[in-house]
């Protein structure tokens, strides 16, 4: 088993301190960091990701998974920052959208982003607008990512659009919306560049977006 | 006694817990309790009738819900309670809510498991979104249903033209307009006082909620208010400001729970401990004098797959044998209206809660989130078919096996079904009644039943 398979295995089985251990050995060996994020740990999540949309697993296996990667790419991480993109998929600022104090589904976005290779900065919940852009522009975000739950919450989701148009920052971020209470064609209305059914889904389309981004497709 | 000021102070003062941990400790301790009390569920007992199950379910919740306690959000600590006060607690909790004025008066009383008793039937559209001016109408269709003993609201997507927006002064306008609506609704069926169970469904806020708790825009004495607890195990002052008022205001409570199997918890078995202790939660935090619970597929969105229906069933008949509390079951259909698919999961969930010893909360339906999918017809399959299993004299045996033939018409289809037709597609809005098309498809899907066992001749 080669220096990644073990580290998809390592992620697989929830294993913090083995991640870690392999982590260090690839930097001892001068492994590619990014190499061993993608091929090792995120593969793992991959596959851990599969397992739970099938129910092979549950939640918490989820989180435990995510653990176990994290801690290894703070272990990397010195080594990625001296890329350009810093080993990151893109920047994705993400919260509950105001009024809304539910954030399960959005935790579990949170994870399969990150999992991804995605860097997150979670709001949590009951965030007003304002504060998704805000953070936006502080962190240099690529994406704003928001979830509601209950139909008089989605009501905020258009002002996140509007309000960006209104700063003539319309074009320089991706808006994705999701959540119980949302449907595709509203998104859309709402001013959305994607949307995702369920965390799986909402992976797909911020890649997508993404790859569309640095494309220079959009816009 | 555990009342409203020991809940504030637990509150404040219980140990600190990183709510991420608290999370995961749900599903270890819950995953922990499954072994512990060898509980395993069995694709083929989807309702179960193994009495020493559903009591160790109960006992696996109990021992759960006293070592884990409860989460609250706004301060991060845990609140503990003891064997007694929860014992305590279940000893003197109510044995009836009764809702309703006049000849519209209805009392939910405690179902034994295979009870010959008929569940109590609330109907709704639980809210629903539906356009302002089919708001009234769509509530209608579900009060005017005969079996219907208490309703609720859908959702009024606009109140005067107007988007809603939570934590906003329209918000307040939104809660009061609701309420004049329902009791609007309810004249207008022809059965002006009867019990609303939860009178908001369009405010989150605490203020506008109880903005509309007047006796002037409709509201009766018994009316009442849902109070959801937060996955999983957590409440919030935000709704715990709720119990203050209605402590004093006198109405009616309940609380409300919707576990996510797949989620904290983990699988059916453990997530059907964890909701068995969503009812302490509810008793002793919430004051509930009855419980609604609408677990869910993680995925699905709905509780009537096949491990979703064993959960159901077995929970009930977990706090059926071993309280005298109220539970109520919320069905949550994947399928919508006019579908083929939404009467056999309906029934299949009515059969699962009924023989359980449930009562029936009918009924979300296109998982709960299509505009305009709901009408009062799939609240009166429903409850049909939970009338017939108690009249029937349904055993968990006969429910099983009726279940197990029910199971083959939808579920393969649970992660891709139809949405169904819309409110003004299957209702005909001049005389408010079902469309031909709906009553004949119900018709030909009570044939199918009845050869499966379901005699409807006894209707």
């Amino acid at each position: 088993m080669n220096l990644f398979e073990q580290m998809v295995e390592a992620t697989v089985d929830e294993d913090e301190e083995r991640c870690v251990a392999l982590a260090q050995q690839a930097l001892d060996e001068g492994t590619d960091p990014f190499q061993a994020i993608q091929e090792g740990y995120t593969q793992g999540m991959h596959i851990v990701g599969e397992k739970f949309a099938r129910l092979d697993c549950y939640l918490p296996d989820l989180i435990l998974s995510a653990r176990a990667m994290n801690a290894a790419v703070e272990v990397l991480k010195p080594r990625l920052m001296q890329r350009d993109d810093h080993g990151s998929q893109g920047t994705i600022v993400l919260g509950t959208i105001q009024g809304d104090l539910h954030d399960l589904g959005k935790n579990i976005v949170k994870i399969m982003l990150q999992a991804a290779g995605f860097t997150i900065h979670d709001l949590g919940y009951n965030v007003p607008v304002r504060q998704f852009v805000e953070e936006a522009e502080k962190v240099g975000a690529d994406i704003i990512a928001a979830s509601a739950i209950l139909t008089t919450t989605m009501a905020y989701m258009p002002d996140i659009a509007a309000l960006l148009s209104e700063l003539g920052r319309r074009d320089k971020y991706l808006i994705m919306l999701g959540g119980a209470s949302v449907m595709a064609e509203w998104a859309v209305e709402a001013g959305a560049d994607g949307y995702g059914e369920n965390a799986v889904e909402a992976v797909e389309v911020a890649k997508r977006l993404m790859r569309e981004k640095k494309g220079g497709e959009r816009k | 006694m555990i009342g409203f000021w020991d809940i504030i102070g637990r509150s404040e003062s219980g140990p600190l817990v990183k709510e991420e941990e608290f999370d995961l400790q749900v599903g270890q301790m819950a995953r922990h309790k499954v072994e512990k009390y060898g509980i395993r569920y069995d694709p083929e007992q989807v309702i179960p009738a193994d009495d020493d199950l559903a009591d160790r379910v109960y006992q696996a919740g109990f021992d759960l819900f006293l070592e884990l306690g409860i989460y609250c959000r706004d301060t991060g600590r845990l609140m503990k309670f003891t064997r007694d006060e929860v014992e305590w607690a279940l000893k003197y909790a109510p044995t009836t809510v009764t809702y309703g004025q006049g000849r519209d008066v209805a009392v939910m009383t405690y179902r034994a498991v295979e009870d010959p008793s008929p569940p109590f039937c609330l109907m709704t559209p639980v809210g629903t979104p539906v356009a302002e001016e089919r708001f009234v109408p769509m509530v209608q269709s579900y009060v005017q249903e005969p079996l219907a003993q208490t309703f609720s609201s859908a959702f009024s997507q606009t109140v005067h033209g107007r988007p809603i927006k939570a934590g906003t002064p329209q918000e307040v306008e939104a809660a009061i307009w609701n309420v004049i609506k329902l009791r609007e609704a309810a004249r207008a069926a022809g059965r002006p006082q009867i019990g609303i169970h939860n009178l908001i469904s369009n405010a989150e806020a605490t203020d506008a909620t109880l903005a509309a708790i007047q006796a002037d825009l409709g509201v009766q004495p018994n009316d009442g208010l849902c109070i959801a607890a937060t996955a999983e195990l957590k409440i919030d002052y935000e709704r715990v400001k709720k119990v203050a008022f209605l402590r004093h205001s006198g109405h009616n409570k309940y609380a409300l729970y919707g576990p996510l199997m797949g989620g904290y918890s983990g699988g059916p078995e453990a997530t059907a401990i964890v909701h068995v202790a969503y009812h302490f939660l509810g008793l002793l935090a919430l004051e509930a004098q009855w419980h609604c619970g609408f677990p869910l597929h993680i995925h699905h969105g709905c509780n009537t797959t096949r491990e979703l229906l064993w959960l159901v069933s077995i929970t009930a008949q977990a706090l059926s044998r071993n309280t005298h509390l109220l539970v109520t079951v919320n069905t949550f259909a994947a399928a919508g209206p006019c579908t083929e698919m939404v009467v056999y999961e309906i029934v299949a969930s009515a059969l699962a809660a009924t023989v359980a010893g449930a009562d029936l909360d009918l009924v979300a339906v296109a998982r709960n989130r299509h505009p305009e999918r709901a009408s009062g017809m799939e609240a009166r399959i429903g409850a049909e078919a939970g009338h017939l299993v108690a009249r029937q004299g349904v055993t968990r045996e006969q429910a099983n096996e009726i279940v197990k033939q029910i199971l083959p018409q939808y579920e393969a289809q649970v992660g891709e079904a139809p949405i169904g037709k819309r409110f003004d597609e299957c209702y005909d809005l001049e005389i408010l009644q079902p469309t031909q098309e709906y009553l004949d498809l119900y018709e030909r899907c009570k044939e199918k039943l009845s050869g499966f066992g379901l005699d409807y001749s006894l209707l």
